[in-house]
Order: structure tokens, then sequence, then C-alpha cells
């Protein structure tokens, strides 16, 4: 045992090492563009220089008479061939970028050049000179220009603004008041594995290798866009290398790629660069908040207002709407909520780990930390005034809520009652010392999701789920809940995921898979248990002949009922059958019908945390020490620790895993990253890992996470709460504390850079 | 046009013709077959491809696979304590919980396995600073060093690298 495998509290699973570890560390798990292709010829985009215009011409001699090039694919080669890409579900975007020529953002794809080798279409694709008619481009929020249109509506995601009560009157009631705006900037998610497509047609069947967050809805989108039967179609993705959002929705290269294949007859592999995926693949987009609160001295808020403006493209109506969890955070009383989309000439923004909530939790849990100073009162104690069991929004109770609990006891580990509340009150030699803390939340979403297990006689247990490994832990945990609920060891069990040809699982986004998954291979064991129950009470002579089924269970590949046992293996003998496998569809409540038919076509039907009868959220709190120091004001993040409730854990390893990762991925937010643009030409500047700034190891001192114990039924079968995107809302704002404990500025706009404190 | 370049990759001599203008990384992934060197920029900024050369680590992204002529190369594939027997840097990986989506982990591995020959008794603050070149988005790092730490540790107990 050791810190990375905390000993499970109640309603903890054990905490097993990842499944596919020794994978791992050994350099034998196969990510897409490690698999060896046959005759594969490889593929560079060609990006575009400008921002907005028209591409008027294209000059490719020059490329093709580069040794090796084999094809130039450019605007116009596709039509006919290849559907345009659609917006929304598992498209990340509408721009169709070789079927016009239209210019709608920088680094828009203009050409795909094809060659026998890397090194050759990296060259060809250098000498292709194009000719654009520019226009001047708005690069984004202030920029002349820009279209701003209200997000109510504008999506069928964020249908309208939640609201409670009357803002204004409660407002004018208010003894203390914040009115104060707040920003975040345009993120890239950088995951390590470069993004990339391998696409291979074998008798009318493409198979298409690149990581992935949804294999499924990906295959049905490819098959639209190739003009083809999906199942024609596999879409396969074992392993990732990082994802944060960036491999949910299916981007336009993947199609081109694939149609470059056909076109060519051969395979066709295109990794891109790091410097295009800024421009090819989605983001963050930036946001602006402006908040009111209103409070009466003894704390209690009386009105809450949160405006938001978030950037997106101009064709894509893409809503971040945070709104729809910060109205319903705390007992505000009255509350009035806005937001809006700023068209820029930029590509379309898409999730990004804990889309919604990182930055609108951001700004709410910054003004709440304004409003505890404004009030002189312990910011702790300020949120537990305004804790609450019932959302105000539609007055309806949260499903659990361990806020509180959490809190108390990071603020216990974190040693909270050494602050002193005094502005740079606490110091070590050179350094400023300051504390803060703040609320990490995630809404519990669970989507339809299908899964097969097969259970042989001699106690092997195979799970079979479309879902994808994208460093979650996932494999791990679905083989933990098929070898609890079929009393086996968990080394005995194997994973298939990952792939379009296995049954299908939701995109592995919206912290739903752990529930998701979970939920069906638990439908599909329980169907196995009432096969093998049965065969063990109708046996004429058996030793649990007669019993109820209801009275069984199992246990260490046994069937159980007090002291009466029969090995699993002999009931299935007493079968006549060597292997017992079943498919099970987990449909979460409140779904329509077709909600499996549906997630077999690549339409999502996921089921928030604020639908049903019950609200349900993963709450966490956390609190961070920094050291700024006096004279330069570097900013060190010397400790953190979160404690978090998120329902049943499957495995507190992992699930601590996910959360520190989450906390990590918060100071990045905080203090590191931002995609820095060219205002006058709508480009990106620093567009690789020199310049966009993320955690390194040096960056990163002490971590800890509790894990509290909740249990809440009303979630889903399985119990869970997700957490993957837990971990990382609360670190900004708690970070951003802190800062201000420490000097008294009070940074309203991320990142928390050394020039915002000099 | 191709060179004939020879080398010794994880204690086996080799010969391979590649083109002059081939990086390592690529030379070690394509006419190597060794894909567990990973390509998570390109550029010498992130580490996921770091092989040990001639005992140092390098960037193999930043190393043309013709300079490795005559040069002792180690990457991931070599790593073993044993037949079937991961190496004790994987061992505490796995048991510390250094590798989630596992994309960075084999470079980390390697750089950590070049620490600990120059420094089989580094301090957290060393093992820190030795591996920021080394880039991971997942785990939030504490892992990583803790990893690193056991090795460490063991090495003191007599294991060896």
């Amino acid at each position: 045992m050791n810190e990375a495998a905390p000993l499970p509290k109640g309603n903890m699973g054990e905490p097993v090492a990842r499944i596919d570890a020794r994978l791992k560390v050994t350099g034998d798990a196969r990510y897409p563009a490690d698999l060896p292709v046959r005759d594969v010829a490889h593929a560079v985009l060609v990006t575009s220089p400008i921002a907005r215009g028209r591409l008027t011409q294209l000059h490719t001699e020059a490329a093709r008479a580069v040794p090796g090039v084999l094809d130039i694919i450019a605007a116009g080669d596709v039509d006919g061939e290849l559907e345009r890409p659609q917006f929304g579900n598992s498209g990340s975007t509408s721009i169709a970028p070789l079927h016009d020529r239209r210019i709608w953002h920088d680094g828009q794809i203009v050409a795909l050049v094809v060659a026998e080798t890397f090194e050759a279409a990296s060259e060809a694709a250098a000498l292709v000179r194009a000719d654009f008619q520019a226009e001047e481009p708005s690069s984004g929020f202030g920029s002349p220009g820009i279209e701003i249109i209200p997000a109510a509506g504008a999506s069928p995601l964020y249908p309208e603004n939640p609201e409670a009560g009357d803002f204004d009157a409660a407002w004018a009631t208010a003894e203390i008041s914040i009115d104060e705006t707040y920003s975040t900037p345009t993120q890239h998610h950088n995951p390590m594995e470069l993004f990339s497509t391998t696409a291979s047609w074998f008798d009318g069947d493409v198979t298409v290798n690149e990581s992935s967050q949804n294999v499924t809805g990906w295959k049905n989108t490819l098959a639209r866009q190739l003009k083809v039967d999906p199942e024609h179609v596999r879409v396969v993705s074992p392993y990732v290398g990082g994802a944060f959002g960036s491999r949910g929705p299916m981007t336009p290269r993947t199609a081109i790629i694939a149609h470059a294949a056909r076109r060519l007859g051969r395979p066709v592999r295109c990794v891109v660069t790091r410097k295009q995926a800024y421009t090819t693949q989605t983001y963050r987009a930036e946001t602006r908040h402006h908040i009111r609160m209103g409070a009466m001295k003894d704390g209690r808020i009386v009105a809450f207002r949160h405006e938001g403006w978030e950037l997106t493209s101009r064709p894509d109506n893409y809503v971040v709407g945070g709104t729809g969890t910060t109205a319903r955070m705390y007992g505000y009383g009255a509350v009035e909520t806005k937001v809006s989309l700023v068209k820029a000439d930029r590509n379309t923004p898409s999730y990004m780990r804990s889309p919604p909530e990182t930055p609108y939790v951001y700004a709410l849990e910054n003004a709440m930390d304004e409003m505890a100073v404004a009030l002189a009162m312990d910011p702790v104690e300020f949120r537990r005034v305004n804790d609450t069991m019932t959302e105000p929004i539609e007055g309806k109770p949260f499903s659990s809520r361990s806020l509180m609990e959490c809190y108390d006891q990071a603020a216990e580990a974190f040693g909270w009652n050494r602050r002193t509340r005094g502005i740079g009150s606490m110091r070590d030699g050179d350094w400023l010392v300051g504390m803060g803390c703040a609320t990490a939340v995630y809404p519990t979403n669970v989507a339809p999701c299908t899964a097969r297990v097969r259970l042989t006689a001699d106690g092997r247990i195979r799970v079979q789920s479309g879902s994808h490994e994208i460093g979650t832990g996932i494999r791990t945990v679905a083989a933990q809940m098929a070898a609890e609920r079929l009393g086996a060891p968990f080394w005995s069990v194997e994973v298939e995921m990952g792939d379009s040809s296995l049954p299908p699982a939701p995109v592995s986004g919206g912290s739903t898979s752990t529930a998701s998954v979970c939920s069906a291979v638990m439908k599909a064991c329980d169907a196995i248990r009432a096969r093998l129950f049965h065969a063990a009470v109708t046996a004429n002579d058996g030793p649990l002949s007669g019993l109820a089924p209801a009275d069984l269970g199992i246990a260490d590949g046994r069937i159980v009922a007090g002291a009466r046992v029969e090995a699993v293996a002999n009931a299935m003998e007493r079968m006549g059958v060597g292997e017992i496998e079943e498919y099970a569809e987990f449909a979460p409540e409140g779904s329509s019908a077709d909600a499996i038919a549906n997630l077999y076509k690549g339409k999502l039907e996921m089921r928030m945390g604020e639908e049903g009868a019950k609200v349900k959220y993963a709450f966490g709190a956390e609190f961070v020490e920094v050291r700024i120091h006096r004279l330069t004001r570097e900013t060190r993040v010397s400790r953190l620790v979160g404690a978090f409730a998120a329902g049943r854990i499957m495995n507190p390893r992992t699930a601590r895993s996910q959360l520190m990762g989450g906390m990590i991925w918060g100071v990045g937010c905080a203090l590191h990253e931002a995609t820095e643009m060219d205002r006058h030409s709508a480009r990106y500047v620093n567009t690789d890992l020199q310049d966009y700034l993320v955690p390194v190891n040096a960056d990163i001192q002490d971590v800890k996470v509790i894990l509290v114990e909740e249990k809440d039924t009303d979630v889903n079968p399985a119990g869970v709460k997700g957490l993957g995107e837990l971990g990382n809302v609360g670190t900004p704002a708690a970070v951003a504390s802190a800062v201000y404990h420490a000097t008294g500025k009070r940074i309203r706009d991320l990142p928390i850079r050394i020039e915002d404190l000099l | 046009m191709k060179r004939l370049v020879s080398m010794t990759v994880n204690g086996e001599e080799i010969e391979l013709a590649i083109p002059p203008y081939r990086t390592l990384l690529d030379v070690l992934r394509n006419e190597g077959r060794l894909t567990g060197t990973k390509k998570g920029c390109d550029v010498g900024d992130c580490g996921a491809c770091t092989v040990i050369m001639d005992g140092s680590p390098v960037n193999s992204c930043l190393v043309l696979g013709i300079e490795a002529e005559g040069a002792t190369i180690e990457t991931i594939e070599g790593q073993h304590a044993g037949p079937d027997l991961p190496h004790l840097i994987q061992e505490k990986f796995m048991d510390h919980g250094g590798a989630q989506c596992g994309f960075c982990t084999p470079g980390i591995i390697m750089m950590t396995k070049a620490l600990l020959k120059e420094n089989p008794n580094p301090t957290e603050s060393e093992v820190r600073f030795a591996i920021a070149g080394n880039i991971c988005r997942c785990t939030g790092y504490a892992k990583i060093v803790d990893a690193v730490l056991a090795a460490a540790e063991d090495l003191r107990k007599g294991r060896t690298l």
C-alpha cells in the first residue's frame, strides 16, 4: 500500500492498479499512430495564413514536383464524394474546408498533400502556394465586426436562461453587494498524443484508426460524410494519449483522410503537427462574466445575477452555458442569468475538461470570495450560511450534497485554522504566503450504454463495451464491476473497448463513462447471475435446490446461500453450457423510448444533472497555499488540498488520480494556460508547448486528495457520480483567493501572471 | 538516397538503411518498429520521445538518425528486470499510478533511468527538476515523483537499474 492506493472507506471499491498499467509502462500500449500499416502513404495538411477571406488560387506545381508526392487534394476535389461536415452531436464544426473556398479562420485546412514519406509530404506542403482575397478579420471580444447574439435558443443544448424570483427587487434590498467582471482566456487541450488519422479501405469497408472519445458517434458521422452505410465504417481507438474533450467531436480532417485513402487506393496516415492542431482541432472558448451578488449582513445571499459572454465561430453556435450550474450552486434567493455568444472569425470552440464549469464557476467562486471579504466573514463559513439541499431555480432537492463535509475535511487537512486573516499577514522569509479556497462542482450526467459480458466455465470474464480508455481507468473500473457482480477475482476479467464494432457506449465526455458503463455492465452481469441462480435453485438434487433466487449471492466462484454453496462451474455444467453471455442495454431513468436506437445511430441522449425530480451534482472543496516572492512576484502553488464526494467510488486509486490530475489542470488554468492571439490578424501566436504554458513537474509541490464517503442511490444504478471533470473546477478560484490573501490584489482575469502582481 | 547506419539498440547491434533527413525518433518508430517511443511535439518541447543515447537522455526528435551511427541507444522496449519481468522503474510506476493515459510514460521512464544512473539518491526537488522537461497532462505529477523516489529507495536496498 502507498499513497497512490488510498484505503477504501464506506461505499468505495478496492484500489486495484490499472488493468492496463503494465502495457503503458512498457511501451506496449498501441496508440493509433503506432499501428504498423502496410504500404501506408503519409499526408500533411496545408493551412491558411489568413483568418478571413477567400481562397482564389492554389499553386501546386512545385509541390507536385517533389519526388514521392502521390496526390494533392484541394477545394473542389471532394465535390460529390464527401458530404459537408455538420456542427453538433458528433461533429465539431460545419466549416467544410475542401468544399468551400471561403476562409473562416486562421489555420483552416486548404489542401492535403499525400506522399510516400512524411518528409516528402512535409516538404511538398511547404511548397504549396495559395492566393487569397483577404478581408479584415474580427479576432474576438471588442473587435470591430463581431456579432453578438443571445445564446438562449441559438443551440438546442441551451434552450433558456435559468432564473428565479425578482432579481431587481431582491438586489435593491441587499445590504452588501458585489458588482464585478471576470474573464477566462482561450485555452487548448494539448493532450500529449498528437492528433492523427489513419484510414485503410478493404473491399468497400473503411477502418479508421484515430484516438477518439466517441467511436460510435464518429462511425455514423463518418459514414454520412463518406456516403456509405455505417456498417462499412469502423473506428478503432484502443488507447488514447489524453483527450480532455479534444477528441469528443470529430473534426473535418477525419473524413478528408478517409476520402484521400479511397481516392488513392491505399492506406493514408496523417499525423497533425502540434502547431496545426491549434487551428484544425477545437479549443476552450474565451469567456467574460458580469456578476452581481447581494447579501445581508448575516451572510445570506439574497440576489445573484450571472451574465456571460462566450466566443464562437461565425457559422457555429457552440454554447458553453455554465449558468445552469452557477444558478443552482447556493441558496441565493432571486436569480437572474443571461448568456450571449460573440461570433468572430475563429475556428469553432468545443468541449474542454469541465466545459461550462471551469469558466463559470471560476467567476462565481471568485465573487463568493470577494463577498466573504466584504462581509468580513470566513469564506468557508460564508459558504456554510448559503449551503442548501434545495436548488433555487426549480426548488428541486439535491439527490445528495456533501459540500460542507468536503469543506470541513479539507480545511482540517490543510490547516485552515492557521490562516491569519490580514492581507499579506503570512510570510516565510522573502515569500508572501496566501491561503484560499473555493468550491468544485460538476453535474452527474449519465447516458444510454450497452455492454456484453461473457462468463466461461473456467471462471474467466470478458467485458465488451465501445467506451474509451482516455487515461481515466474505465477499463479497470468496468472490470471491477464485473468481478464484483460475478464473484470473480479482478485478474480474471479482460475488457475490450475503443472499437465501434463493440456494443456501443456513449461519448467519453461529461464525466458519464463510469456511471453509464458500470450500470450497463452491472445489468449484463445481473442477467448472468439470474441464469446461474435459476439453474441452481431448479436443479433436482443440487445443494441450492428449492431456494429462492433472491436469497442467493455469488462470491469466490461459488453461488452462495448461507452455508450452502455450489460452484459456478457446476451450475454451468448442469446447464450444459461452456459459457454464459449476456448483452445488456442500459437507458437512464427519463430516457426516450429511442434512447438505445439513437445510441447505435451515434445520436447522444445524455441525461443531465439538473434533469429529473432531483438534481444531481458532485461537490468538492479545494484549498490552496501560494507563495509569492516579495520582489519578483514569482508565484508558486506550494500546497493543494482537495476533498471530494462523488457517490460510490469504484476505485480509490483511479479516482484519486483523476482528481489530482484535475487539480493540476486547475493550477494550469490559474497561472499558466492561455492561447494568445495577434488581434490584428486574428491568428494564434503561441502554438507550441514552449510558449503555451502548462504545469511541469517543477511547478507542483504538495498535493493531497481526500475522498469523502457519500452514498447516492438516486443518480444511477451504479450509484456513481462522475469525477473526471470535478477536480479542476475549484482550483482557479482558490488560487485567486490565495493570491488576494497574500497580496491584496484581486485578479479577476485568468491566467494570473507575474505582471498582474507587480 | 538512403544511408546505411549501424547502432546498438537495446543491446542488439542493428544496421538500418535510412534517409539522411529522418530523425532518430522516426527511425526508431518506422525502420526500427519500436513504437514505444512517442511523438508528442517533434520539436523538443515535451520529452515524450526521450531515449538514452550513449548514456545520456536525449529528445530523439532532435537527433538525426544518421547521428546515431555507432551509438548505443536504450528505449522503453529494452527495459526489463528479467524475462517477462518489468523493470524496477516500470514496477514503481505501476504501483504508484504514475501512468494514466500512458503516452508520456515511456519518455518519463527513460528520463528517470538516466537520472537514477547519475544520481541514485535524488531529493524530491531534484526529481522534479530532472524530469521537468517531460510534460504529463494527466497525472498531476505527484504520483510520478513518488514512483521515482520509490525506485531510488529500492536502489538503496540493493536492487539495480
